[in-house]
């Protein structure tokens, strides 16, 4: 029995930002964040002390999902950021701490919050339209006809995620592979409700990752012993493998109902009448030429004796998962019903298979219109294999993204960078009728205008794990970054070769400076150009979509968790 | 197999078998007829059994499942058809209950799945969608809160309060006259109104129905005090005549209506005439249901004088607010009702009542500077120079752009934070209790005695 306590009072708060619990947990919260972030990120270990699975990970829907937050402030940010990873896969740990970084910086001005909230929902259209302009310096068009801008996108999403373990020729190879699955899922055909298949992962665990190839069709896994080799699966007289599936049970077991009840007389056994109906499908099938039964649930043995002893290929055990993409590729209706088969519902094969990877077994369907692959993944340990699958679903989002919006924006920090730079050349130049039009002075506007721009770098700045100097150039205004152990030297020229997303090197006079540098210079910051050279080999890309929402998502969360003035908690 | 309440004998296998069999094939004979009838669309409240499914994919009809109850409220309200029940022997006659849709799609928003359907609607409303999007749930369930209450404050825009009303309100043993009942009458006739002479009620001929009268406090010191006024701005005319306000001054004793004390005209009609004299009313807009919902301007009409005490007890106004009243945003409601109390208070004599109105004058400030709380430091009182300057003298009130309020809504809400103040204030003993209490209903209670 459990006790009764009496009921706690609820907490009230009030000025929730001015507290310095919230203030630690959120910097915690930005901190663990911020160190998982990049190629070189560090990993975290989410543990349950009391045993059971371990989950290494640097990303933030797998971080999010697990942590529990007991501030209502961070879990108001976790939560937003949740919601942007659900519909979009990618750019969650840019969004996260590009949102941390905002609070931190609005909330030690000394500006009323709604003067901030809305100095920034200006500075965010700004950001917006310069992004959707043609002249951004930062956006690069994706071109289907070549391939280079589609790999490079997904070879971003891959090498950003260091808990994948993956070396430069395993990216390489698994970034051909999920192009590959991805376009076995664009259809060939033009139709006006064309819609995209889908792309099945088989996990292969305890593999070198190079064993990952990609087939198209669908793979079942069984155990071994039941087919002859070779294997010779009934064709009807078109050259088609006839399939039938179904969703019900074949096991012959009696679906006693759970309202009312079933009398059943004596010396009447119910099981023998299931199983002479199932025989009578059996004897159905067979006359229909169908060459291979798939079955959700489990088929009855002397079922799959009959159809084995008249060459009908039986695969049960399917599961749930595997029903709609084999009706999608086959063209069948899942039968729902032994006493239901009519022949309308029966799909077509090009061809069907025994693989076998590993010590696994699998049957191999081959459909005539290959709409629907699977990937076969393989790495070495469950955890390494867990995140790259992550991986993989995030880069198949973003290219579906790309279909939608053929837009990429410059990764390695060079687009926080610029955009930077951007804001800061704009705001010396804006009219005084727009001050006026939000109620704020000039001085109030470019100060939350230098929090917002050091907001943006301070998450370029932290793609630098190992303790050299983030620069950025005066030009262009692209990141870059310098390897440790050099002394502050101002002749940045002979460190730095490449700026962070590849595009820019150091053939041309730049000036540098230091990205977290203090702003005493008078220096007025030109308007940053776009790149001369727009096609180089082996960019990083991000998904230009969901960069754009995860800013948007980023600042109007930050806007939200600054208006806050109350904090009613329900302590039961 | 059975269903509640029902047993099912099996007595032979091929009945058995044969039941079994007859499930499936009437389920597709359902199914075919459906689709003879070219229904296309099946809306369930409950999940379908797969064969179901699998009969209605073979036969090209749709299927969404588990509807909520409101939703199938909702439809059978737009559509007037009730559910379809295909039992017995009519399973197979005219299918009457059918409605007719112009689409029906799948939509994605979000990360969720919805289905889009074009309802053909049979009655005047005419079923549409709102989406509103924000980054957390939490915003979004406000967002939609506030939205409903929008909706509901829409809905009282036509609203009109008549003296009548007020009147029926309190039942009082006072028999005075009442002229306004003809008054009343007239005000029946629709809320345009081509005079210029300004009508006032006088509260003190109300007559004791009308708890708008003055009560004289005869000091009874266990009486809690609670003066309540009722105020309301008039207006009549149309856009081109000048505008008129009548300002009605009243009192309500909330408590003692079993003590109702004659009123006393002659004092009340006095401050009315008061108030009535002071040259200086704010007139506000009267907002017509066909015109344009924009325009605020505002006019200062001196009051007509050509009312003398006599017509003041044969005139009456129309109604207390017409329907459509606005004021624009910001305070303007809450600071125009502390100045006239305030006014009025300064012509009563007795203390009691000019304490409690400047108590309820001072409250009412409270609004606009919460209102003002998040812009500079002293706008709140910036305003409220502004507007009270521009009242002494005479002069529009300085308008702005950003909205409009009904002057109906602001009226109920005052008169419910009275009355819920009254009723605090009577309270003169909290009691605590270890049970939970019961409603009237539940009579049989397991207590222990």
């Amino acid at each position: 029995m459990s006790r009764l306590e009496a009921k706690k009072p609820p907490l009230f708060i009030s000025e929730p930002l001015a507290e310095d619990v919230v203030g630690q947990s959120l910097s915690l919260l930005s901190g663990i964040l911020k160190s998982c972030y990049g190629p070189t990120g560090r990993l975290k270990q989410l543990h349950n002390g009391v045993g059971g699975y371990v989950c290494t990970t640097s990303q933030s829907s797998a971080l999010l999902g697990r942590l529990s937050v007991s501030q209502p402030v961070v879990r108001v940010l976790t939560a937003s950021v949740q919601n942007h990873v659900s519909r979009f896969s990618d750019c969650g740990l840019f969004t996260a701490i590009l949102c941390c970084s905002l609070v931190e910086n609005f909330k030690s001005l000394n500006i009323a919050p709604c003067t901030v909230i809305k100095i920034s929902r200006h500075l965010l259209s700004l950001c917006l339209d310069y992004l959707k302009s043609e002249a951004c310096g930062c956006r690069v068009s994706v071109d289907f006809s070549s391939v280079e801008t589609l790999l490079g996108l997904v070879r971003s999403v891959l090498s950003s995620k260091p808990a994948c373990m993956l070396h430069k020729r395993e990216v390489d190879h698994l970034a051909v592979l999920i192009l590959k699955a991805f376009m076995f899922t664009v259809p060939c055909h033009g139709e006006t409700n064309a819609a995209l298949g889908k792309c099945i992962i088989v996990p292969m665990k305890r593999r070198r990752v190079m064993n990952s190839m990609v087939l198209p069709g669908l793979l079942i896994e069984t155990p071994e012993i039941q087919w002859a080799k070779p294997l010779t699966v009934r064709r009807t007289h078109s050259d088609v493998i006839k399939i039938a599936l179904f969703c019900a049970s074949m096991a012959g077991d009696c679906l006693f109902p759970e309202e009312g009840t079933v009398t059943v007389h004596h010396g009447i056994s119910l099981e023998m009448a299931e199983l002479n109906q199932l025989l009578n499908v059996g004897k159905q099938l067979v006359n229909d030429e169908v060459g291979l039964v798939v079955c959700q649930k489990v088929i009855h043995p002397a079922l799959k004796q009959y159809l084995k002893e008249n060459r009908v290929m039986t695969v049960d055990r399917a599961g749930l998962s595997l029903m709609e993409p084999l009706s999608q590729m086959t063209g069948s209706k899942p039968i729902a019903s032994i006493h239901a088969l009519s022949p309308s519902c029966y799909g077509t094969l090009k061809d069907v298979r025994i693989e076998s990877f590993a010590s696994k077994h699998f049957v191999h369907l081959i459909p005539n219109d290959t709409v629907v692959c699977s990937l076969i993944l393989c790495n070495r340990n469950e955890t390494a294999w867990d995140e790259l699958k992550r991986a993989c679903e995030t880069a198949e989002h973003v290219l579906q993204l790309i279909v939608k919006e053929p837009l990429a924006l410059l990764g390695g920090g060079c687009t926080e960078t610029h955009l930077a730079s951007y804001i800061r050349h704009k705001t010396c130049y804006l009219p005084p009728s727009s001050f006026k039009g939000m109620g704020c002075s000039r001085t109030q506007y470019q100060l939350v205008a230098d929090g917002f721009c050091r907001s943006l770098e301070s998450v370029a700045s932290s793609l630098n794990h190992d303790d050299g100097e983030v620069l950025t150039d005066m030009v262009y205004g692209h990141c870059w970054f310098v390897p440790s152990g050099f002394p502050s030297v101002h002749n940045w020229t002979d460190l730095v070769s490449k700026c962070g997303c590849g595009i820019n090197g150091n053939a041309e006079n730049l000036s540098w400076r230091l990205l977290q540098g203090q702003f005493g210079c008078a220096t007025l910051q030109g308007c940053p150009k776009e790149p001369s050279v727009k096609t180089a080999d082996r960019l990083t890309l991000d998904s230009f979509v969901a960069k754009c929402s995860g800013l948007q998502v980023a600042l109007e969360t930050a806007n939200l968790i600054l208006d806050l003035s109350y904090v009613v908690e329900d302590q039961n | 197999l059975s269903g509640p309440g029902v047993e099912f004998v099996v007595d032979s296998e091929g009945r058995y078998e044969a039941s079994q069999h007859w499930i499936t094939r009437r389920t597709g004979a359902l199914m075919s007829h459906l689709q003879g009838n070219n229904v296309r669309l099946l809306l369930s409240s409950v999940k379908q059994e797969e064969e179901v499914i699998y009969y209605t994919k073979l036969h090209g009809i749709s299927v969404v499942e588990c509807l909520s109850e409101e939703e199938i409220a909702l439809i059978q309200e737009i559509t007037g058809v009730s559910p379809y029940t295909p039992f017995g022997d009519n399973a197979y006659g005219e299918i009457s209950e059918t409605a007719a849709a112009t689409f029906c799609q799948p939509l994605l928003l979000g990360s969720k799945r919805y289905v889009h359907v074009g309802f053909t609607s049979v009655c005047a409303f005419q079923p549409h969608c709102l989406i509103l999007c924000a980054p957390v749930d939490g915003v979004n369930e406000q967002h939609a809160a506030a939205l409903e209450g929008a909706f509901t404050m829409l809905q009282q825009l036509f609203k009109t309060v008549d003296q009548r009303e007020e009147c029926k309100a309190e039942a009082a043993q006072k028999q005075l006259v009442i002229e306004n009942i003809s008054c009343n009458q007239v005000s029946e006739c629709g809320a345009h109104r081509d005079e210029t002479e300004t009508q006032i009620i006088d509260p003190g001929l109300q007559g004791s129905e009308n708890p708008a009268y003055v009560q004289t406090y005869l000091g009874t010191p266990s009486n809690p005090i609670s003066h309540i006024k009722e105020f309301s701005i008039h207006f009549s005319g149309d856009v081109q005549k000048p505008r008129a306000e009548c300002e009605h001054l009243g009192n309500v004793h909330e408590n003692d209506r079993s003590d109702a004390r004659a009123a006393n005209p002659k004092k009340d009609s006095a401050a009315v005439l008061a108030a009535r004299n002071s040259s200086s009313v704010t007139a506000c807009e009267h907002l017509d249901a066909g015109k344009d919902l924009e325009k605020t301007s505002c006019d200062i009409v001196p009051f007509k004088h050509e009312d003398s005490c006599v017509s003041i007890a044969q005139n009456c106004s129309s109604s207390l607010i017409e329907a459509g009243s606005v004021l624009p945003v910001g305070g303007y409601f809450e600071i125009l009702l502390h100045y006239y109390i305030r006014y009025y208070a300064k012509q009563l004599q007795q203390s009691e009542v000019t304490v409690v109105s400047n108590v309820v004058a001072d409250a009412l400030l409270s609004i606009p500077k919460s209102l003002y709380r998040t812009t500079e430091q002293n706008s709140f009182t910036k305003f409220y120079l502004k507007v009270i300057n521009a009242l002494q003298k005479n002069q529009p009130l300085p308008m702005n752009e950003r909205g409009l309020e009904l002057v109906y809504c602001k009226y109920q809400l005052v008169i419910s934070v009275l009355h819920c103040v009254t009723e605090l204030l009577s309270i003169d003993l909290i009691l605590g209790v270890k049970r939970p209490l019961q409603k009237n209903e539940d009579c049989d209670s397991e207590d222990d005695f």
